[in-house]
């Protein structure tokens, strides 16, 4: 539980292992206006290191996932941009091409184990299917490794386990079989989309030391995607912070949380009953809903609800301000410029 | 409506007496689900208990938080004080009636006065209702629609206590955003001017932005009207943030019960330590420094509860004797810094706070879903049952 300390602070010369550039995800049915709910999107994921994709719903944290592991529907979505990975652009991947990648090199971790869990498969199938279309293992070679998954992320008695369906395991056990699957042919990147989200806070500390511990043990690269602060303040390196489809700030986990820069993070860190501040203090919400959101081409999305607004606010989008480590989108940042 | 305004706020006078003060008494309160089982012939094989034998007083003006797990009793004992859950022992007095004993026209009458905010906003509007009309039912029910001007008046000035534009009274529930539609939610319970509210995880499915905005108004229209809330979630920083009083439930039974402030700088039972060491806290310096006790294994079936404390099979602080045969009661426990009101339901409480019991590591049970109850067999040890950074 000690040894994660050192791979937090992960050498930042070391190559990317993926590298996402100016991803752009827009929805468009027919007859309707055309949504974006991703809109340029950039941010780097180095081996061994947890970036966090933060943000309310509707900020395009989900989408930004599912695009890059290609798991958007085709129809009516239309992608743009670079997803990096190892040299390949996953976004021009074939879909033949994308299935021997997922799973194997990249993997996922959905919120809901059970609705993610083939209800009708054992567990032990679940697991080992994986590893036969990936490692071409056959079902008997695959079996034992299932077991072995299954006691390391802390699945008691796993050999009899994995003659059970979903339904016969409770949420968290379900939750440690779905990393169990994600785990199975030691991807190097795995994006985990609020994987504690469902589950009670003591299985959700339980699962978040079983992923601390992953990490560090397997070197593996995790993309942490939550709405709760709180997570990520304790697990990722990095933290990226998204309002309205865009990177509105990005930090590393101490800087970020000892000084906020962009209104939206300062608003969602006020926004939040803490358990150590002291009783009593009124919240200090962020006023009003993401329907306000202005379009980020002519004007700040969050310009509407921001307490830090200036004119220009409303007329122009704000740039970048910083580097792929630190900056935010803003023009008037709290605590004045850089 | 306001007539309880000058009870409202005192929150630190923790001692068990005043009972003119008390505005809802709970005694031993039991809601238990029947499991019924065969094809032709519906056969009662076991009992699920949601709720099994919980007391409890919340005086006038208080907010009472309830926190526990899914699955431990705690919405059963929202409703079941409410009687929109039949209770199968033990009674429920409000205000000097027994509400678990009322039945048919009289219990109409008086859920004037107790109204429930659910937690899904979207779903427990009804969706072809205006809003209008669904402010209006519970008044018509009450026969406080007496006169269309009034009644016009007594909306908009609803609508604005809970920060909706008046124009929203002809809009549908689809028309709005989930913060608004709980808005509404909490409109309705205050349209027939209650004295008690209990709400079930009502910021549980919003954002945290607009969680707070549904915080801050509950707080106001306590301030303004005087209510009494009975908080029922899962997130502990929000019920110690509007809390008065908390109690922490476990597989139907209150395990620990006392002022906010002091539950959280003193939690005396295993369980509400545990609790609370789990929730994540968006400081990465706290993060890194703190004790976490994680808890092996998952919260036992409700149908098949462990014998003696309901929390020996996870308890780090567990003990040869006692623990597994003898149900702790909820008890005054006599440790530095607790104050009278601050109730635990542990054998070993004092010995634990002084340190004189350390923690050990617990193998974890696994637990089916459903009646089964566990599943036994040979546990290897946990990677982590108990660790401390």
């Amino acid at each position: 539980m000690t040894q994660h300390q050192t791979i937090r602070s992960s050498p930042r010369s070391t190559e990317p292992l993926l590298s996402v550039r100016d991803l752009r995800v827009t929805f468009q049915r027919r007859d309707e206006r055309a949504f974006k709910a991703v809109d340029g999107v950039s941010f780097d994921v180095r081996p061994g290191q947890t970036v966090g994709l933060v943000g309310e719903s509707g900020c395009g944290k989900s989408v930004t996932s599912l695009a890059i592991m290609g798991l958007l529907p085709k129809r009516g979505n239309t992608v743009e941009g670079e997803a990096v990975f190892d040299g390949d652009d996953l976004l021009s991947l074939s879909p033949s091409q994308m299935r021997d990648r997922r799973g194997a090199d990249i993997a996922m971790i959905f919120q809901d184990p059970l609705s993610s869990l083939n209800p009708v498969i054992t567990i032990g199938r679940q697991v080992t299917e994986v590893m036969e279309r990936h490692q071409g293992l056959s079902r008997k070679e695959a079996t034992p490794k299932a077991a072995e998954l299954l006691d390391r992320v802390g699945i008691p008695d796993p050999k009899a386990r994995l003659a059970n369906y979903p339904h016969q395991l409770s949420g968290g056990m379900r939750q440690r079989a779905l990393i169990a699957m994600a785990l199975a042919c030691s991807p190097r990147l795995l994006i985990a989309d609020e994987p504690t989200t469902a589950l009670d806070v003591t299985i959700q500390a339980q699962i978040l030391a079983l992923l601390k511990e992953l990490v560090v043990d397997t070197g593996t690269a995790l993309v942490m995607i939550t709405h709760d602060l709180g997570v990520v303040a304790g697990l990722c390196d990095e933290v990226n912070v998204l309002y309205g489809g865009k990177i509105v700030e990005r930090g590393g986990r101490h800087g970020l949380f000892r000084q906020p820069r962009h209104p939206y993070t300062v608003g969602l860190l006020d926004s939040i009953p803490r358990l150590d501040a002291p009783r009593g203090e009124k919240l200090n919400p962020v006023p009003g809903s993401v329907a306000d959101n202005l379009p980020w081409d002519s004007a700040c999305a969050f310009a509407p609800r921001c307490s830090h607004r200036v004119d220009v606010c409303t007329r122009e989008m704000p740039r970048w301000d910083g580097d792929d480590v630190v900056g935010f989108r803003c023009f008037n940042p709290v605590g004045g410029p850089r | 409506m306001t007539d309880h305004a000058d009870h409202a706020g005192h929150a630190d006078h923790a001692g068990r007496d005043g009972d003119s003060d008390v505005l809802l008494e709970v005694r031993g309160l039991e809601v238990h689900f029947p499991i019924k089982s065969g094809l032709i012939f519906d056969r009662t094989v076991g009992h699920v208990r949601a709720v099994d034998g919980v007391d409890l007083r919340i005086r006038r003006g208080e907010t009472y938080g309830l926190v526990g797990e899914s699955g431990c009793g705690k919405s059963t004992l929202g409703k079941a004080i409410l009687k929109l859950e039949p209770p199968t022992a033990g009674s429920v007095v409000f205000d000097g009636t027994d509400i678990a004993s009322l039945e048919g026209e009289e219990l109409r009458r008086a859920r004037k006065r107790f109204q429930m905010v659910f937690q899904d906003p979207l779903s427990s509007l009804d969706p072809r209702q205006t809003v209008e009309s669904i402010l209006i039912e519970g008044m018509r029910a009450h026969g406080l629609d007496t006169d269309k001007a009034t009644t016009q008046a007594r909306l908009r000035e609803l609508m604005s206590a809970v920060g909706l534009p008046p124009a929203g009274l002809s809009k549908y529930p689809h028309e709005f955003s989930g913060g608004q539609r709980q808005r509404i939610g909490i409109a309705r319970a205050l349209s027939v001017g209650p004295d008690l509210i209990v709400a079930d995880e009502p910021v549980s499915a919003l954002d945290v932005s607009i969680q707070a905005q549904v915080i801050n108004l509950l707080q106001d229209l306590q301030d303004e009207l005087g209510l009494t809330y009975l908080v029922v979630a899962h997130d502990l920083a929000v019920v110690r943030h509007i809390s008065d009083r908390i109690g922490v439930m476990y597989l139907g039974g209150l395990v620990e019960e006392s002022g906010a402030a002091e539950l959280y700088d003193l939690p005396l039972h295993p369980y509400t330590r545990a609790l609370m060491s789990a929730v994540p806290v968006p400081d990465p310096l706290v993060e890194d420094s703190r004790e976490q006790i994680l808890l092996s294994g998952d919260l036992p079936s409700p149908a098949n509860p462990p014998t003696g404390c309901r929390f020996h099979t996870r308890c780090p602080w567990r003990q040869e004797t006692r623990c597994d045969t003898e149900r702790p009661e909820l008890r005054v426990v006599e440790v530095e810094g607790a104050s009278p009101g601050h109730r635990v339901a542990c054998h070993f409480a004092e010995e634990i706070a002084s340190g004189a019991i350390q923690p050990h590591d617990v193998e974890p049970v696994l637990v089916a879903e459903g009646f089964s109850g566990p599943v036994t067999g040979p546990a290897p040890p946990p990677p982590d049952a108990y660790s401390t950074p």
